[in-house]
This record gives C-alpha cells, sequence and structure tokens, in this order.
C-alpha cells in the first residue's frame, strides 16, 4: 500500500510549487498521477472578486491535512500524496490548494485525491475571506461533525 | 478535593469573524474549574453579544481536537471556536 513512502504535507505562504509536487510524487512503480489543482476564481456569488485572504488554525489545520494523507494510504492503493495549502493573500489565479496522488492504477488515485479534497473542505480549520471593490466577506463555509460528548472527555493535561 | 474558589486557566483563539467580533486572536482567561466550553463561549457572548448569533454556526475545539461543547476544561486546555471552514 506504500505505507513506507514520504508524503508532502504543508501550509505555504508563498506561491505553490506545483511542478516540484507533482514530480516529488512519481514514482517508477506508478501508472498515473491525479492533481486536484484549486485555484483562485475572479467571481463569488457576491460579485467580482478582487483577491482573497486565507488564514489557518496553523498546528490543528496541518495536524488535519496529516490525518487525511494518512488515511487515504490506509484506503487506497496509492504510492505517494502531497498537498500543500496556501494561506495570506492571493491573487486570482493563484493556486490555494494542491493535491497530487501517485498511484500503480488511476482508479485509486482518482478516489484517493477526490477524497482528500472534500475532506479538507469538510474538516480542516482554513479560512478565506472574499475582497471586493466595496469590501469583503468570509467565504461561506462547512461546519466540521464534532465526536460525541462521551468520546472527547480529555484528561487533566 | 479542590475548593469552589480555585480557578484554572485556559487559552483561547478566534477564527475569522469570531476574532473580528471579540476583537482578539487570542487571550489567556481564568475560569472557574468547573468550566466547560459551553460556559467559556457564555462568559464571551456576554463581554460580545454579537457572537451569540453565531452560536449555532461554529465548533469548538480542545487542544487542536474538534471537541462537544460540553467538553470539562482544565488548567492549561487550548480551546479555539472555530467558523464553518472554507479552505480549498
Amino acid at each position: 500500500m506504500g505505507t513506507s513512502s514520504p508524503d508532502i504535507t504543508s501550509l505555504v505562504g508563498d506561491p505553490i510549487d506545483r511542478d516540484t509536487l507533482a514530480a516529488y510524487v512519481r514514482g517508477h512503480e506508478d501508472g498515473a498521477i491525479v492533481i486536484f489543482d484549486g485555484f483562485v476564481r475572479d467571481h463569488s456569488k457576491n460579485g467580482r472578486t478582487l483577491y482573497l485572504e486565507y488564514e489557518a488554525y496553523e498546528p490543528m489545520a496541518l495536524a488535519k491535512i496529516q490525518e487525511i494523507a494518512a488515511h487515504v494510504h490506509n484506503q487506497f492503493p496509492i504510492h505517494r500524496v502531497a498537498m500543500v495549502h496556501r494561506l495570506g493573500r492571493l491573487e486570482i489565479g493563484e493556486t490555494s490548494v494542491y493535491i497530487a496522488v501517485s498511484a500503480p492504477h488511476r482508479a485509486a488515485a482518482f478516489d484517493a485525491c477526490h477524497y482528500a479534497i472534500d475532506t479538507l473542505k469538510r474538516t480542516v480549520p482554513i479560512w478565506k475571506k472574499e475582497y471586493f471593490e466595496d469590501g469583503s466577506v468570509w467565504a461561506d463555509g462547512e461546519l466540521p461533525s464534532v465526536p460525541s460528548a462521551t468520546s472527547a472527555v480529555k484528561p487533566a493535561s | 478535593m479542590p475548593s469552589v474558589s480555585q480557578s484554572i486557566r485556559v487559552k483561547v483563539l478566534f477564527f475569522g469573524r469570531l476574532k473580528e467580533i471579540a476583537g482578539r486572536t487570542q487571550e489567556s482567561i481564568d475560569l472557574p474549574a468547573d468550566a466547560n466550553i459551553e460556559s467559556l463561549f457564555a462568559l464571551y457572548a456576554n463581554r460580545h453579544p454579537e457572537l451569540q448569533r453565531y452560536r449555532s454556526s461554529l465548533v469548538a475545539s480542545c487542544n487542536q481536537e474538534f471537541a462537544p461543547w460540553n467538553t470539562v476544561l482544565h488548567a492549561g486546555d487550548e480551546v479555539a471556536f472555530l467558523p464553518p471552514v472554507s479552505g480549498g
């Protein structure tokens, strides 16, 4: 299942180096790479977007991204995963999130990449604010599900 | 047994629009020893009434794990109030 392969998971402030990530996950035992490249669009339901600003609860966001990477290794016969999210101000067309998954066969790579981006958008504590000519607004988001009360009671730290 | 007057200090973090309403990104605060996340939020909602209308559309974390509102807090815990996430 390739669990010994080191993955890349990170939050970055500078532009994401997509080519390097795609090359990193590509191995001789692989037959396919599936990439999700999410980038800033020039509009939302609120009008014409000028730029976005992303912020994160950084240590928790990174831990959640690492959990997703570990989970896709357990669930899908893949080789390597790279998951990188950018923070700070992003201009139109700039990549905000990049996920690359390599695998011997394409089905697993598609499934793993799809799972990874959907789960990231639902569970990773990152927020974006949209800036317009006449103001700004926090983007609508998804509310992560929270474990039940009994399982989350913690001992004293 | 701890006396009722004993207090615990926790770290509280705010993100997104909650940060703007609370006017801060983080704070250390002293709480009664039996405090939970719900009572902590109520304390801030009392201070910033606008927070209350977001109560049903946010989740909390304790020590960087999503946590239910009735999670009992301990000294040194790090609690965050998290609006709906919108990464990607």
